[in-house]
């Protein structure tokens, strides 16, 4: 069974450069963003239009950008900065400004590293690591108050509480429809795989978010159709994996190939370049206060650190998403020189071995030497997971 | 001079000369004097801690050679007693805090704690095991260090203090460093203790970035972060830490800061450089207070080395082991610094470097709420800036020191400074023709052969 949305979706990321061009045309303005905990919902309630940035699997853009950053930058942060420095990315040349928080320390000094080489114009959002401290809280509300003045500059406007209550039910339904997704695909003899269902988040990077949403609704409800409600209930024989770490960003596939390649049945992920921003965030107000706290309370990147393991809620909800979608096992992607993810691999195993979860960590960048060796341990684990399968099936 | 070969010796005939210095004093007021402490560096000291004397132009903390400035041998002996002080302190009930280089630590006492940055917890730990050689100690330290990088994580640019705290044996009470001051890792790095051997009290002086010294929000968020410190550390000292404490540590470590920049002023305008480049940054740092584990000390220590460097300067004495017409080297960038006297014997002095100046030249405003003005100043720091605006403050230190050459010097796996450093010395140099070098440096020791050849090449090259 094929289904048909999936084509309109692809059909319209083709098309969005131009529509943005258009836009512009027009004297729409695009916000281009990157980091990890930019409200869109600001930037959208405002009219402007959100596009987020940042490509992957590019050695060729990796090289460029190391000579404005460093090679001891983790992959991603130096394709981004070789985007801009090469300026052919159809999303960076239609960007009017470029947003980015201080959540990941390497794409903030990407960012500063950009302002200077590219004269790129760009609005920082700083994020507090004391993040659930009444404190860090007022001063994320205080930054994003700020960070919005710099955006309404470039609006021409006020924020509008109406406009941005409409954002927010917006927001919230895509992330609604997002994690509805991903039950399904977690099913099994599911019509739409894991792979679709991130490249699907990754179109809501680029798509008009209203055209997003009805695109969403008419997906689920093809899937709907095929399945009924979403129900994760036999194990089918897969070795069910998740994945975790560093992002995997639109474009870079080396990981997942693999995975596939060897067996793997990829049944869901906890990346904030897919399932992540959708998790546990509840704004429950419309005003900058509301999402503030939204923002500040929901899942914590790796990036900003936790000082107690027992109520880390990046764990917590790790394991939430490995129950839900009935995962065996963990495959941790974990990027050369991406600290915030790296420092957490051995600790996290830990913690997952302890509900019977084995977590095989991967730590590799674009480059292509390291497939085989890559190739050969992510075919043990998945070898792993199955025999364990059926040794609790027989028993 | 009395040098042999393998072995450094105070020679007997500065001393009579040498005890007739000032005595130091301590945080508890009590005093050392200079006949005594010259017994421990000539008696003592070298059974106790041989790998100190170790006379070998690679062993980049080898002693001075300048053995007549007193106060170099005054700081020695601080660096050498921080096990017999610190674990004394410590049963006296003082709670050891571990914290970030290149921070002021005004709070820290302020709360009846002690401060320890990484490079003084490794020198209380190196303090711990007696009779070594360099061998030994070096082995030792590798071997403790490599538990860490297993535990914390392989890609780890320098261990910070974990392996002393988590795998050694040094009682620390507490990690709090201030964080975001120069990198990310430090804050991991605090994190990473939550699932270490040891339960140990872990704390963040949240330092918020961008702009933030002009953003009075981000100065009102850092200072309940500061109250919030010196209230916790106040529960371990068993001190109810007020206002006018934080006041009264702030004009204590002002005096400290003023000094050394009054201090730098002299030594920068000298004809001849008055040290040598060891001598000149353990004096530059005593400013900051937190070198020794105890201000006090520190504060005696550095008013002498001003008066004997003003001394220098009025008589064009020039430091032992300076070439004539060394080119001037400043370093940037962070945890990690060329051998001095390396750097000495290839025509070059080390005449500043950025880590461990910022704060230092940062003077706390002394009226008003302490916690907020403490606040500014920490978020004033120009290493912490906007890269444009190090860039700015750095091109005013190397005109300040008459520098031939900008170093920055960062540790492989050093995501922060590294990130900044094309674009900091691309900035210098187009602003100031000044010629500079980035030097990536592997921290297990491998490369350090390495780094000081690139180093000397730069000095051949200004030349
Ligand atoms: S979190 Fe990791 S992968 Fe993401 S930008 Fe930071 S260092 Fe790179
Ligand atoms: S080497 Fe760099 S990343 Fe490591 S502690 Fe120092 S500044 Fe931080």
């Amino acid at each position: 069974m094929t289904l048909e949305t999936l084509e309109k979706i692809n059909n319209a990321v083709k098309e969005r450069p131009q529509e943005l061009a258009d836009a512009r045309r027009k004297g729409r303005k695009v916000v281009g963003w990157f980091n990890y905990n930019i409200p869109e919902e600001i930037i959208h309630a405002l009219g402007l239009i959100p596009v987020r940035l940042g490509t992957g699997g590019n050695d060729r853009l990796v090289e460029i950008g190391a000579r404005y950053i460093s090679t001891k930058n983790c992959v991603f942060t130096r394709e981004l900065v070789g985007l801009f420095a090469e300026n052919q990315d159809p999303y960076i040349k239609n960007s009017d400004i470029v947003a980015a928080d201080a959540t990941c320390l390497q794409t903030y000094r990407a960012a500063e590293v950009i302002k200077h080489y590219f004269k790129i114009n760009i609005v920082i959002l700083g994020v507090p690591r004391n993040f659930s401290l009444p404190e860090g809280q007022e001063y994320f509300e205080k930054e994003l108050e700020f960070f919005t003045k710099k955006l309404e500059a470039v609006a021409g406007k006020k924020l509008d509480t109406n406009k941005l209550a409409g954002s927010i039910k917006l927001y919230n339904d895509i992330r609604k429809s997002i994690k509805e997704l991903y039950k399904y695909q977690a099913i099994s003899k599911s019509t739409i795989k894991w792979r679709e269902v991130f490249d699907v988040v990754h179109a809501g990077f680029y798509l008009d978010r209203e055209k997003y949403l009805s695109l969403l609704h008419e997906l689920l409800g093809e899937l709907r159709e095929q399945h009924g409600e979403p129900v994760i209930g036999n194990l089918n024989g897969d070795a069910r994996i998740l994945v975790s770490g560093s992002i995997i960003p639109p474009g870079d596939t080396k990981l997942i190939n693999i995975i596939e390649q060897v067996g793997g049945r990829i049944v869901s992920d906890e990346l904030w370049s897919g399932l992540n921003p959708s998790m546990n965030i509840e704004i429950r107000e419309a005003s900058i206060k509301g999402i503030a706290d939204g923002y500040i309370n929901r899942v914590p990147h790796a990036a900003l650190p936790y000082l107690d393991l027992e109520t880390d809620g990046r764990l917590k909800n790790l394991k939430r998403i490995i129950n839900d979608h009935k995962a065996q096992g963990v495959i941790f992607h974990t990027l050369r020189f991406c600290d915030p993810f790296t420092f957490k691999a051995s600790e996290t195993k830990d913690v997952l071995k302890k509900e019977g979860i084995p977590l095989l960590e991967i730590h590799t960048e674009y480059a292509g030497s390291d497939l085989e060796a890559i190739r050969t341990r992510a075919e043990a684990f998945v070898e792993m997971i199955k025999n364990k399968e059926i040794q609790e099936v027989e028993q | 001079m009395s040098l042999n070969e393998n072995f450094f010796k105070y020679p007997e005939e500065i001393k009579p000369e040498f005890i007739e210095t000032e005595d130091i004093v301590f945080r508890d007021g009590s005093r050392i004097s200079a006949a005594d402490i010259w017994h421990f560096m000539t008696e003592e000291a070298p059974v106790r801690y041989p790998y100190a004397y170790t006379n070998n132009r690679y062993y980049g903390r080898r002693l001075s050679g300048d053995v007549r400035l007193p106060s170099s041998i005054k700081h020695n002996y601080l660096m050498l007693t921080m096990n017999d002080r610190t674990s004394r302190a410590r049963e006296n009930g003082s709670p050891i805090i571990f914290v970030q280089g290149g921070q002021s630590v005004d709070p820290y006492y302020a709360a009846g704690g002690i401060a320890l940055r990484p490079a003084s917890t490794g020198a209380w730990a190196r303090g711990k095991e007696e009779g070594l050689n360099l061998r030994e100690e070096e082995m030792r330290s590798l071997d403790v260090r490599e538990k860490a990088r297993k535990a914390i994580s392989f890609e780890i640019c320098q261990t910070a203090g974990y392996e002393h705290i988590q795998e050694g044996n040094l009682p620390v009470d507490m990690v709090a460093p201030y964080l975001c001051l120069r990198c990310s890792d430090v804050g991991y790095g605090v994190e990473a203790h939550r699932h270490g051997k040891r339960k140990i009290g872990l704390f963040l002086v949240d330092f918020p970035l961008d702009h933030q010294k002009e953003k009075e929000w981000a100065a009102g968020y850092l200072a309940r972060n500061l109250h919030r410190l010196t209230r916790e550390i106040g529960k371990m000292s068993g001190k109810e830490v007020t206002e006018n404490d934080l006041k009264e540590e702030i004009k204590l470590h002002n005096k400290g800061r003023k000094l050394a920049l009054d201090t730098a002023d002299v030594w920068w305008s000298a004809s001849a450089p008055p040290t040598n480049g060891a001598d000149r940054r353990a004096i530059f740092q005593m400013g900051g207070m937190e070198l020794h584990g105890d201000p006090n000390a520190s504060l005696t220590v550095l008013k002498e080395a001003n008066k004997d460097i003003k001394e220098r300067v009025k008589h064009s004495t020039k430091g032992e082991g300076v070439t004539d017409n060394a080119r001037r080297l400043f370093v940037g960038g962070s945890c990690v610094f060329p051998n001095d006297f390396r750097t000495e014997e290839a025509g070059g002095i080390i005449v500043g470097n950025d880590n461990h100046w910022s704060d230092i030249s940062t003077i706390v405003e002394e009226t008003g709420d302490p916690y907020e003005k403490l606040a500014r100043a920490i978020l004033s720091y120009p290493y912490e800036q906007p890269i444009e605006g190090r860039a700015e403050w750095t091109i005013d230190q190397l005109k300040k020191s008459r520098s031939d050459g900008f170093l920055f010097l960062y540790n492989w796996g050093c995501n922060t400074q590294s990130a900044i450093a094309r674009m900091l010395c691309d900035i210098i140099h187009e602003e100031t023709g000044i010629p500079t070098l980035i030097i990536e440096h592997e921290m297990r020791g491998e490369q350090t052969e390495q780094l000081q050849n690139r180093v000397n090449a730069f000095i051949e090259m200004l030349n």
